[in-house]
Formats: structure tokens, C-alpha cells, sequence
């Protein structure tokens, strides 16, 4: 029942976030489509309108990774969850899976509606290229989920944990940006937004996949999510 | 009898602030335990121990045979307690009925009958959301969840809190009946006058130690208020035996608290010539408050 | 059958549900033969701890006034004993009549002669004496 009780903890916020990215990439690509010149055909607004969903993904994720026992402590109610005859180790994993989940359909949802959208336009878009710019969205940005979930459960508070989680990816992203060396390396967003494979010509993503870079990046975020696991367990509620 | 719960110099210390020190408790089967203590005595610290959520900094203790400081063993010793915490914590997001759908998942022990007879008594609305109930509902759902199971241990820490009169009447019916069972009971309170009618042992913390580990009978045919009046004032020693406890003096009027040994007491007072000897039971609410409060 | 248990009077619980239940049979309150409530039944009636009710029925087994019998409950025996007090109690609380009037006679007050009972009885020494 720890997932019903994840779902239900999760499900306003996540329904929302999804409603609202959905809505706006619709409205994006059906309204930019409209006023395309005849002759183009539209790849390259796909691209603007992924990185448009990157960002209101990232913002959602990070709403997503909130939660916990330390927020549960915060507003009274971890004495309950941690007197169950569950492991702490459970418990994390649980509301983890449930975020990657909702992370994971986050970014496929508002794809699958942006193809059937132009696709009605007469623009359709191939769908190799949707499932490269979708995994590198998850791959890679799983780690910002992932930083999510290690502060909300080393910071207390109802709030408190997403507003850091922020501000920790503002800092990053400030620092990585202007150390140019690690730029090059360590630039997520370009990853995540196919900045890095796209083709200025073609407006295509292309290269071979990136499967090494997803692999770092799930490395990163494991060993983020066994942070909050370590954290969690040795917490006093 | 067996112990159902059981500590060694257990302790917890949170910097330089000692919440509970070298805590040697033994609750027993099959009977109801009042847990007495003032705020910040460190009651609930003890509990959330004995059930693993705090980290002990010393010390060690056993519930069902379960070790609390082992995870595993811990994790399946929960499954046979049902625990209410203070707060009385619930998921706001949740309705009743969820909210007790939620909890039976967990628990062997679970009666379903009892759930729903429950709800119907404590007039519970299976469809509202538990963030828009009332406290005293709230109460109610929370201790539906312990009441609604066959634990082989009931831990409840302040239980009356946010009840009225009749609510608290109930419970401790409830309490009753779950002892009646097998169930063993264990459970922290500020309401003495109840604790008194339904306890059968009384622990007492102050300040993270124990001051008071007796079964109720035994400290009504012990404590003792002997108030005695002598032709001249005496002197505080001619009353250092053993059982008394704090003796206050008003000229040629003494009151003596005693914990026990009351006739030795008196055979000294008649020895001094008392003029006037007077022998009363004390209650616990004052057996509590000269325990706790400073001299 | 109304018990009231008192828990500030400095006796044990069980110690007064022993006295009621004894002072009702000898008072023919309770039958020879007549069931009384189940542990827990009582237990939850009177709101207090089962186990004070199953100590005082198990003391009142050994005096011989109850039978507990196997999955039916606390039955009412009495014994000769209690029959031969059952005739004695008149006489008893004629005997008591007449102290109290003594002593108000003697310009104690109804309180002042309270007291001095309990106090009496409340020595343990006393009590051991009588149990």
C-alpha cells in the first residue's frame, strides 16, 4: 500500500504539472505550426519546443522530488509512516520509484502530444528523433530529480527542501556555466535539450546515441538516490 | 511473569542535554502500564526507542524479545504493536476510509468487523478527507486504528489528548478490553484521575530517570500523609526512618509523606508524645507531584 | 448488582470489589448459585483494569465465597461460614449503632468519628489481621 499512499501524497502535483505541460506544448506547437511558412517543415520548432519542455520539466521534477520523512516530520506525520512495519530502505525506494515514474511520463505525455498535434497539422515529425530528444530528457535529467530527492531528505521543512533543491541547480548550473573546461563536460542542459546533437542544418538530432553520457548521468543520480537512502536511515524521527 | 518490554541503562542524550539516563524499565504481560511524567521528562523519547525511530546513545532493551536496536528485528516487533503517537498523526491527504484501508494493509492482526463496528460508533465520515476532520475525530480515527487490531502490545502516548469526558471514557473502555484480551498495555498520560482507575503498574520519569517503578496497589497500601501535632516543636531527625519522604513542619505541626513504613512513623510519633496523630491515604496525583516537584 | 470502586481511598481496587461482592452476599444481595459478570464485561463496566476484577474473583475463590468454573464465569457459593456472618450482620450493625451514638454523646462529630474509623483501619497491621 506504500505505493497507493505515494500516488496519493504525489497525485495533485503531479497531475497538475502534467496538465499544464501538456497544455502549454500544445498550444506552443499547434499555434507556431500555424504560422509556419509552407515550405519548412517544422523540425526545427521542435527543437524550441523541447527545450521549452525541459525547463517546465525540470521545474515540475523538482516539485515531484518533495516529500518524505523529513517533510513528514515537519508537518507531524512521520511518527506514523516510520511506526510501520516497513524499512526505512523501502520507504525511500518506494516514493523514488513513484517520482521516476511520474518524471518518466512527465516527459513522454506531452511528446506523444506534440506528435499527434502535428501530425494533425500535416507536419509529421519522425519518431526516432521524439524518442531521442524523450531519453535524453529522462537519462540525463533524472539527476535533477535525483538532487531533488537528496535534499528533501537532508533538509526539513513543508517548503523548504524544493526552494533549496532550486537554488543548489541555479548554482550549479552558474558554476558549470562559467568555468567553460567543465562546460564542455559537465553541461546537462545541453544534454538533456539535444543542444549538443543538434544539427543546425538538418534540425535534426543526430550522432550516435549518447549512451555513455546516460550512463554517467544514471550513475550520478544512483548514487544521489543512495545518499538520501544512507541519509534517511540513520535520521532520529 | 514474563516482560514484554524490557531496558538496560538505556539512555539519549541530544548534546549536552540528557532526554532519557540509564532507564531500566520492565513492563509487564498482560497488564496495563501508565507511563507518568511531566512535558519534556522524556516519555515519548523512551517510546519512540523502544520502538526504533529514535537511535539509542547508550544502553540497550528488548520489546517481545525483539532487540530495538536490531533494524530487522525491530521492523518485525512493529508489526505485533500497534503505536499511537501524541500528535496523533494521520495523512491529511487521505480520506477515513482510505486512511483505514491504508493501515489494515500492514497488520496480521487486523479485525475488520472491529474497524467497521468502530466507525460507526465513533460516527466517523468514511469519505471526508482526514485534513478536514475535527481533532477530536481525528483523535478517534487514530486510536480506531490501534482499537481495530489484536496487538500483543498497545503503546499509546497521551491518548486522551483532544478527547472530551466521554470520549475519554471510551477509551479507556477500549483499554480495558484490549487487556482484557492479553493484550499488554503501555501508555504515557497526564490524566491521573484515569490513570488511577485503570492502571495496574505506574512508572513515573522525571528529568530522563525513573523516580517511580510500583504497581498501583502497592503504592495506595504504602504511601501514606501523616499529619501529626506534638506539645513542642520537634526535630526534623527524630523522623529520618527509612520510607519517609519529605516532611514539612509548621511549628508544632508536622506533615510527613511517606512512601511506606507508616507504622514506624507513628510508633516514633507516640514515642514523642504527638498530641494528635492523623493517618490518610494519598492519592497519585499527589504522589506524582511530590515525586516531581522540587523540594 | 452496582459495585463502585473508589481508586483515592488508599485500598487496592480488588481489595473493595472483594468487600462488595462479600458484603452483597452477606446482605443476600447475591444468591447462592447466582452468576456474576465476566471479567472483561465488568472490567469495562466499571472502566478499570481487568486484572484487578480476576485477582479479586480469584481471592474470593480461595475464601471460598465464589466458584470460578472453566469458560462460564464466577458463580455465587457461599459457604457456611458466610451464612452463619449473614445471620450475624444485624447484630453486627447494632453493635456498630450503638458505639456511633456513644461517641456523639460523647461530643464527637459525625466526621471526627469517621476519620477515626478509617484511620484504624487503614494500619496495615490491621488489615493483615482480618484478611
Amino acid at each position: 500500500m506504500l505505493w497507493y499512499k505515494a500516488w496519493l501524497e504525489t497525485r495533485t502535483r503531479f497531475l497538475t504539472c502534467l496538465s499544464f505541460l501538456v497544455a502549454i506544448l500544445v498550444f506552443f506547437v499547434h499555434h507556431a505550426e500555424s504560422i509556419l511558412p509552407a515550405k519548412s517543415n517544422g523540425y526545427e520548432l521542435m527543437f524550441y519546443a523541447h527545450f521549452y519542455l525541459a525547463a517546465l520539466w525540470v521545474l515540475s521534477v523538482v516539485l515531484l522530488g518533495m516529500g518524505g520523512l523529513l517533510r513528514e516530520r515537519a508537518t507531524g506525520v512521520s511518527s506514523f509512516t516510520v511506526a510501520l512495519p516497513v524499512s526505512r530502505e523501502r520507504l525511500v525506494t518506494v516514493r523514488l520509484s513513484v517520482g521516476v515514474l511520474q518524471a518518466v511520463a512527465l516527459a513522454i505525455v506531452p511528446w506523444i502530444a506534440i506528435l499527434l498535434v502535428s501530425s494533425s497539422n500535416g507536419r509529421p515529425f519522425p519518431i526516432s528523433q521524439a524518442c531521442f530528444y524523450v531519453l535524453l530528457l529522462i537519462g540525463g535529467g533524472l539527476v535533477y530529480f535525483a538532487v531533488a530527492i537528496f535534499v528533501s531528505s537532508i533538509v526539513e521543512g513543508e517548503y523548504t527542501a524544493p526552494a533549496v533543491a532550486y537554488g543548489v541547480l541555479i548554482l550549479v548550473a552558474i558554476v558549470c556555466g562559467s568555468v567553460s573546461k567543465l562546460r564542455t563536460y559537465l553541461d546537462l542542459w545541453r544534454f538533456i535539450t539535444g543542444d549538443r546533437y543538434y544539427n543546425r542544418t538538418t534540425h535534426l538530432l543526430s550522432g550516435p546515441f549518447p549512451w555513455f553520457g546516460i550512463a554517467c548521468c544514471g550513475c550520478i543520480a544512483a548514487v544521489l538516490f543512495l545518499g538520501s537512502l544512507r541519509a534517511t536511515g540513520n535520521q532520529d524521527f | 511473569m514474563t516482560a514484554v518490554i524490557q531496558t538496560r541503562h538505556l539512555s539519549k542524550s541530544y548534546g549536552r542535554v540528557q532526554a532519557v539516563h540509564q532507564l531500566n524499565l520492565e513492563i509487564k504481560r498482560g497488564c496495563i502500564t501508565a507511563f507518568l511524567g511531566r512535558n519534556g521528562a522524556g516519555k515519548s523519547t523512551t517510546i519512540k526507542m523502544l520502538l526504533g525511530m529514535i537511535a539509542p546513545s547508550a544502553g540497550e532493551g528488548t520489546v517481545l524479545g525483539l532487540s530495538i536496536r536490531d533494524a530487522e528485528a525491530n521492523r518485525e516487533m512493529r508489526r505485533r504493536v500497534a503505536y499511537v503517537a501524541e500528535n496523533k498523526p494521520l495523512y491529511g491527504y487521505m480520506t477515513v476510509g482510505q486512511t483505514i484501508r491504508f493501515a489494515s494493509s500492514f497488520y496480521p492482526d487486523w479485525c475488520a468487523d472491529r474497524a467497521k463496528d468502530l466507525v460507526n460508533r465513533y460516527e466517523l465520515p468514511i469519505d471526508r478527507r482526514v485534513r478536514l476532520l475535527s481533532k477530536g475525530m481525528r483523535t478517534k480515527l487514530a486510536l480506531l486504528l490501534a482499537f481495530s487490531r489484536r496487538p500483543d502490545l498497545l503503546i499509546l502516548d497521551e491518548p486522551s489528548e483532544g478527547l472530551d469526558p466521554v470520549g475519554i471514557e471510551e477509551l479507556l473502555e477500549s483499554l480495558a478490553g484490549q487487556a482484557a484480551e492479553g493484550t499488554t498495555v503501555f501508555f504515557s498520560s497526564h490524566q491521573i484521575a484515569e490513570v488511577e482507575r485503570i492502571a495496574d503498574y505506574v512508572c513515573v520519569l522525571e528529568r530522563g530517570r525513573l523516580m517511580v517503578d510500583a504497581s498501583l496497589d502497592h503504592l495506595r497500601e504504602s504511601y501514606r500523609r501523616i499529619e501529626l501535632v506534638f506539645p513542642s516543636a520537634p526535630l526534623e531527625h527524630d523522623f529520618c526512618i527509612s520510607g519517609v519522604e519529605r516532611i514539612r513542619e509548621h511549628g508544632c505541626a508536622v506533615s510527613i509523606f511517606a512512601s511506606g513504613n507508616a507504622d514506624a512513623v507513628v510508633e516514633r510519633a507516640r514515642d514523642l508524645h504527638a498530641t494528635s496523630i492523623e493517618i490518610a491515604p494519598v492519592g497519585l496525583r499527589e504522589i506524582f507531584l511530590e515525586t516531581v516537584r522540587e523540594g | 448488582m452496582f459495585f463502585k470502586l473508589t481508586p483515592t481511598t488508599g485500598q487496592p481496587l480488588y481489595l473493595q470489589l472483594m468487600q462488595q461482592v462479600r458484603h452483597a452476599v452477606e446482605t443476600g444481595a447475591l444468591q447462592n448459585g447466582e452468576q456474576l459478570p465476566g471479567i472483561r464485561t465488568l472490567a469495562e463496566e466499571l472502566v478499570v483494569s481487568p486484572n484487578t476484577i480476576a485477582k479479586a474473583y480469584s481471592e474470593l475463590e480461595h475464601e471460598g465465597i465464589l466458584e470460578l468454573r472453566q469458560g462460564s464465569g464466577a458463580f455465587v457459593c457461599v459457604k457456611r461460614r458466610v451464612l452463619n456472618l449473614r445471620d450475624h450482620m444485624p447484630s453486627v450493625q447494632r453493635r456498630i449503632r450503638d458505639l456511633v451514638d456513644r461517641l456523639r454523646d460523647d461530643g464527637l462529630q459525625d466526621d471526627e468519628i469517621r476519620r477515626a474509623f478509617e484511620a484504624e483501619l487503614l494500619n496495615p497491621v490491621e488489615v493483615a489481621r482480618n484478611a
